[in-house]
């Protein structure tokens, strides 16, 4: 299974998914079908009253201003005012309706992005770009707002008038009124025919985007590198190079969206002239009057005008279509990391155990062949090995960042698998071997994922850290908790980032803690310190160690040596350095 | 770098209103409006055609004329609309591009701690949806407003012509129109400024949920991280929809005062066509005017929203277009010897002081280590070292001339920085290794062998060849590491600095790696902080840091004498030595 969001030849698998996220869409738009109605219904009431008024002066026009009767153009004048208004109230009522759809929508739509963004494994992140996912986020689902919140409305609004004109322009003259939108239908063919090369040059403009977001996001990450190497220059090419790609495909886009309304217009022009031409040869033969040419003349205008709109508007549809396949694609992903059914336990069996498990990332050849070992409960165990040899791995599979390709990863007996997340969080801690910091405060990432202390006071946290010897690590940091973490953490070491995510998971107590080159960058006065701390927790407690500095696992139970892609029992100390120091390397 | 022309622009852009975006594309902006006023001018044509048409009916004249002219019309009414959608993209896009290239240009140009403070996350925003909206405005706003005037004024004209009483008495509605716009928008864009703001709130909490997406999974923290977007995301919701009721407030008043005018001409208008001072068929084409006049109007109404929005992002994109840029000071191109002196160094940021009384020497070629206990400003003195941070007071000399004093090109060329934190680029291992310009082959190589590179790349199917993916996913701690050494070593610097390298990579490679550095660099000068004294006892130099002080250097053998502190590091490590066995 492929995570990757951004590859060419998709296109047909996605057709069938579209519908299936089509209809999503419109289980998002079903929370708000009270507001939904009731803004349709307003629209219906705005744009009949929008009609009506048009049809009420030429009425005037032709019964009072050409017959001389004040009385009747007061009384009118009077009707018309009442109309404009109602149709302010129906206005507003309208905007602010459909416009807080297009909020809701969006907010909602934002959310479940995001939640699937959580749910889905690691493996999509290493697939996919940050850049791109944001651009996705906050770019794409604009796209959507900006269609639900100000084209959606018009574009309904539209529709409805338009009908309501032809409808009267028919019941008005049939033979005109046919004459009259000859020229929609021909409007028709034209958008039918030419709607998917649109769309398609939309997609190709936000893909673009998607790119150009994402080569800022990695240049603003590393801007530590770019400078240091002056290499300025570098961030500026690489800019200008998606800079100018995003400038050609938005260009094309924008042609093509361009062409609508001209030819909208054109069409619309055409209906005119035919009213007008046959209209007039209507009245010459007798069987029409000036007054009903002059209220049909702007009654063809209510029908073309929102025509008119319509093109704008199919523009913007197409945009948030692109924008929403996007999103979509997001949406369709499942998680590869299901929970499956509890079996029948082996009970009381080892804490951690691999049988026979094999596993290499996509696209790669296998770090794992046929991988097994027992951990005891309570016991010390460390990995070591060559960088690149597979240690990391090993933990990713104990903490299930990744399944196996084949073989089971069993915890406390029972397949890895059949535990839930929240159970698998609560079992295992992994302190990752590059540690990450929330902007925030020392406190909000010490407590961060932790729900029973979220809730301390800042003296109960304390008491808990110092019965866990934890309370003398805050001394590295100058404001205790209430240290400041800015910009996930860039303006703090990284030792003191492994300090924070040593203190993290110490603290939940988990029965699994793996530590992954999780002290490499701390000082050995304090890895001490943190070894004592380690001593401490419940004897229960199985602790995997990875490292390479050979003073944090000297005091192991058992030393596992993992290299091209097996891992074997190093027995002793010795023995372990005798592998590390001579062993053929293979990564 | 050409220095003068370019700040003199940022003043220029410090000043320049929404409208002044547009002054490199005068050209454009020209045939646009002009495409427009062809069209629109064109169009107003056409109600005339009708009221000839009526009005003539009678009389006979031949309807063979009115369709000629008519047709005519509308087909330079399409050919001039769709130029003007040409034009309009055009325009869009390339102040588009060209922003855009303004902006990273810039940034690219600022000092690590400018880019640290003002936030990636908005930068991105800036980059992003910020020029977005600017694009919006141009491609849609800038030439409804123009011909909207123009339509107005135009259909103005024709009202005064046809009855100028009956027309004035109609265009008090443009005042009053105005009035609502003034009032509106000067509440509307503080809302949208916040609503930016909402959005790089937004990156920020996406980004960091993907950096830490690892640590989530682990923790099973996804309703906290949810909880965190929710919140971002219903502040941004309720801008917007803070701004949706201001625009749902005016809109209807706009068209209210629009169809009061209607109103007007129906009564009047009937007024004076009862009273024998107008033609029905003026009447009717009155009436075509106005509503001609009207749609404008609201039209402007709408487009008031794509202005203010754009009128914010402008602003935020011009605070960093204007921010002030470390000048770049440099003159000497000459070779570092790699003799360093550090005198009287304080860098504080905000109330922490990172680095307290700094002093210290570097002789050429020597090699020194740092050591000291987690947050004690070892990674801060590197900084220092490269110009990634600024002193306070005190200075930085190489060679006797200060840091500044170095052309900044010529100045890193020499230094090779390995930092602590993997960073490797989403492009060929290739690209990073040779990642500053001007590495031969040759050098690459070396660089790679001096790696411990060499095996593991000719493992590789792709050889140098082979992609890393961003954030180096597919790269072991270790073999990042290495990849930034390598990257170091192919400038063929005179100084290298080593921020904890030896922490990813196990002893055995460390100790290969040193020893190839001492073969294929033999007169490097080597600054590196290390954990591991043993690795490092017989360096000219060990320099211990402690909460941000130099508490003491010397040779090993001194330390060991003099600095209880160093004893008690040196004793933490000592039962490991044991297992040092020789290469």
């Amino acid at each position: 299974m492929t995570y990757q969001l951004n590859i060419g030849n998709q296109e047909v698998k996605q057709r069938t998914k579209t519908f299936a996220a089509l209809k999503k869409l419109f289980l998002i738009l079903a929370d708000e079908k009270r507001s939904l109605i009731l803004s349709l219904l307003i629209i219906l009431i705005h744009s009949s009253l929008t009609l009506i008024a048009p049809y009420l002066i030429g009425y005037t026009i032709d019964n009072y201003v050409q017959t001389r009767q004040y009385h009747g153009l007061f009384v009118f004048s009077g009707l018309l005012l009442v109309i404009y208004l109602f149709s302010l109230t129906t206005s507003y009522l309208q905007v602010k309706l459909m416009g807080g759809i297009g909020q809701r929508v969006v907010y909602k739509l934002r959310n479940s992005i995001f939640s699937k963004l959580l749910e889905l494994p690691i493996a999509f992140f290493n697939e996919n770009k940050a850049g791109d996912l944001i651009s996705r986020i906050n770019n794409d689902t604009d796209k959507l707002h900006q269609f639900f919140s100000q084209s959606l409305m018009q574009f309904i609004g539209s529709l409805f008038i338009m009908t309501g004109a032809g409808i009267f322009l028919l019941s008005i003259s049939l033979p005109l009124g046919s004459a009259a939108l000859l020229p929609a239908l021909a409007l028709l063919l034209f958008t039918r025919f030419i709607t998917p090369w649109v769309k398609k040059r939309n997609a190709v403009s936000l893909a673009s985007t998607g790119k150009l977001s994402a080569e800022v996001q990695e240049s603003l990450a590393n801007f530590k590198v770019v400078i240091a190497y002056n290499r300025r220059n570098y961030f500026r090419q690489r800019f200008d190079e998606v800079n100018v790609e995003n400038f050609k495909f938005a260009l094309k886009a924008g042609l093509a969206n361009s062409l609508f309304m001209p030819v909208y217009g054109f069409f619309s022009n055409i209906g005119q002239l035919i009213v007008l031409a046959f209209g007039i040869y209507l009245i010459s033969t007798g069987h029409f009057t000036i007054g009903l040419l002059i209220s049909f003349l702007s009654y063809i205008n209510n029908f073309y005008n929102p025509l008119r709109q319509l093109a704008a508007l199919w523009t913007s549809f197409q945009v948030a279509l692109a924008g929403w396949d996007r999103i979509s694609l997001i949406l369709s992903f499942e998680t590869n990391l299901k929970a499956i059914e509890p079996q029948s336990s082996t009970c009381e069996a080892s804490s951690v155990s691999f049988r026979n498990v094999s596993f290499g990332y996509p696209g790669g050849r296998e770090v794992l062949h046929q991988a097994g070992f027992d951990l005891e409960k309570g016991k010390t165990y460390a990995f070591v090995g060559p960088t690149g040899g597979g240690k990391t791995t090993t933990a990713s599979l104990i903490a299930r960042l990744y399944d196996p390709a084949r073989g089971v990863v069993l915890l406390n007996g029972r397949d890895l698998r059949t535990y839930t997340p929240a159970e698998r969080a609560e079992k295992i801690g992994f302190i990752l071997q590059e540690p990450f910091l929330f902007t925030g405060t020392v406190r909000e990432n010490i407590l961060y994922g932790n729900e029973a202390a979220y809730g301390l006071s800042d003296q109960r946290l304390l008491e808990v850290m110092r019965q866990a010897g934890l309370e003398d690590l805050l001394s590295r940091f100058e404001g205790g908790l209430d240290t400041e973490v800015l910009n996930s953490g860039e303006t703090i070491s990284l030792g003191q980032k492994q300090l924070i995510a040593f203190i993290r998971a110490v603290l939940r107590k988990p029965e699994v803690l793996i530590l992954d080159e999780a002290t490499a960058n701390i000082d050995t006065v304090t890895e001490k310190q943190l070894e004592s701390i380690l001593q401490k927790l419940p004897d229960s407690t199985t602790r995997i160690i990875i490292a390479h500095r050979l003073n944090t696992i000297e005091n192991a139970d058992e030393i596992f040596f993992v290299n091209a892609s097996r891992i074997v029992r190093a027995g002793s100390m010795t023995n372990a350095l005798q592998l590390l120091m001579l062993d053929r390397r293979d990564s | 770098m050409k220095k003068g022309p370019e700040s003199n622009k940022n003043k220029a852009a410090g000043k320049t209103s929404l409208f002044g975006l547009l002054k490199p594309y005068s050209g454009l902006v020209t045939a646009l409006v002009l495409f427009a006023l062809a069209g629109n001018g064109i169009n107003l044509i056409i109600p005339l055609i009708i009221s000839h048409a009526i009005d003539a009916y009678s009389s006979g004249l031949v309807l063979g004329q009115t369709i000629i002219s008519f047709l005519t019309a509308s087909f330079f009414i399409l050919i001039f609309n769709y130029l003007q959608g040409i034009a309009q993209t055009y325009t869009s896009e390339k102040a588009a591009r060209d922003l855009r290239k303004q902006l990273s240009d810039k940034i690219s140009r600022q000092s690590f701690a400018y880019v640290l403070h003002t936030n990636p996350a908005r930068l991105l925003t800036n980059l992003t949806s910020d020029i977005d909206s600017i694009k919006m405005f141009i491609s849609q706003a800038v030439v409804s407003i123009i011909s909207s005037a123009f339509v107005i004024a135009g259909a103005s004209v024709m009202l005064l012509s046809l009855n100028w009483k009956l027309a004035l008495s109609v265009l008090f509605i443009i005042p009053i129109i105005g009035g609502a716009f003034f009032l509106m928008f000067r509440k509307v864009k503080v809302l949208f400024k916040k609503g930016r703001e909402a959005i790089d709130w937004l990156n920020k909490v996406i980004t960091e949920s993907i950096l830490g997406a690892t640590l989530i999974r682990v923790l099973n923290s996804q309703v906290q991280e949810y909880q965190k977007f929710m919140k971002a995301n219903a502040s941004s919701r309720d801008i917007g929809l803070a701004i949706l009721s201001l625009f749902a407030a005016l809109i209807p008043v706009i068209t209210f005062v629009s169809n009061l005018a209607m109103l007007l001409v129906l009564l009047l208008g009937g007024h004076f066509v009862i009273g024998g001072s107008m033609t029905l068929g003026n009447l009717a084409a009155f009436n075509s005017y106005i509503s001609l006049l009207v749609f404008p109007i609201i039209m402007i109404g709408f487009m008031s929203n794509s202005i203010a929005s754009a009128t914010a992002s402008y602003q935020r994109i011009q605070e960093v277009l204007g921010a002030p840029e470390a000048a770049e000071t440099g003159t000497l191109d000459g070779k570092l010897s790699g003799h360093i002196i550090i005198r009287n160094v304080n860098v504080t940021y905000g109330e922490k002081q990172v680095l307290r009384n700094i002093g210290l020497e570097v002789k050429a070629g020597s090699k020194t280590a740092i050591i000291g206990p987690t947050a004690a400003g070892k990674t801060q003195l590197l900084y220092l070292l490269t110009g990634l941070i600024k002193p306070d007071t005190g200075e930085v000399l190489y060679d006797g001339k200060s840091i500044h004093d170095y052309r900044s090109d010529i100045f890193y060329r020499q230094i090779g920085f390995v930092f602590q934190d993997s960073i490797v680029f989403n492009m060929s291992l290739h690209e990073n290794i040779a990642f500053s310009e001007h590495i031969s082959d040759e050098m690459l190589d070396k660089a790679i062998d001096t790696a411990e590179l060499k095996s593991y790349v000719s493992s590789l199917p792709k050889g140098l060849g082979t992609f890393v993916t961003e954030r180096g996913t597919n790269l072991s701690g270790g073999q990042k590491q290495r990849v930034m050494l390598a990257r170091a070593l192919a400038l063929n610097p005179n100084i290298l600095l080593l921020d904890d390298f030896t922490a990813r990579v196990d002893r055995k490679t460390e100790q290969k790696i040193m020893a190839n550095i001492q073969a294929n660099f033999p007169n490097i000068t080597l600054l590196t902080i290390t954990q591991n004294i043993a690795a490092v006892e017989n360096y000219e130099q060990i320099i211990l840091m402690m909460e941000g002080e130099i508490l003491a250097s010397g040779t090993h053998d001194t330390l060991i004498r003099n600095c209880p502190e160093y004893v008690q590091i040196y004793n933490s490590q000592r039962s490991t030595s044991l297992y040092d066995l020789p290469t």
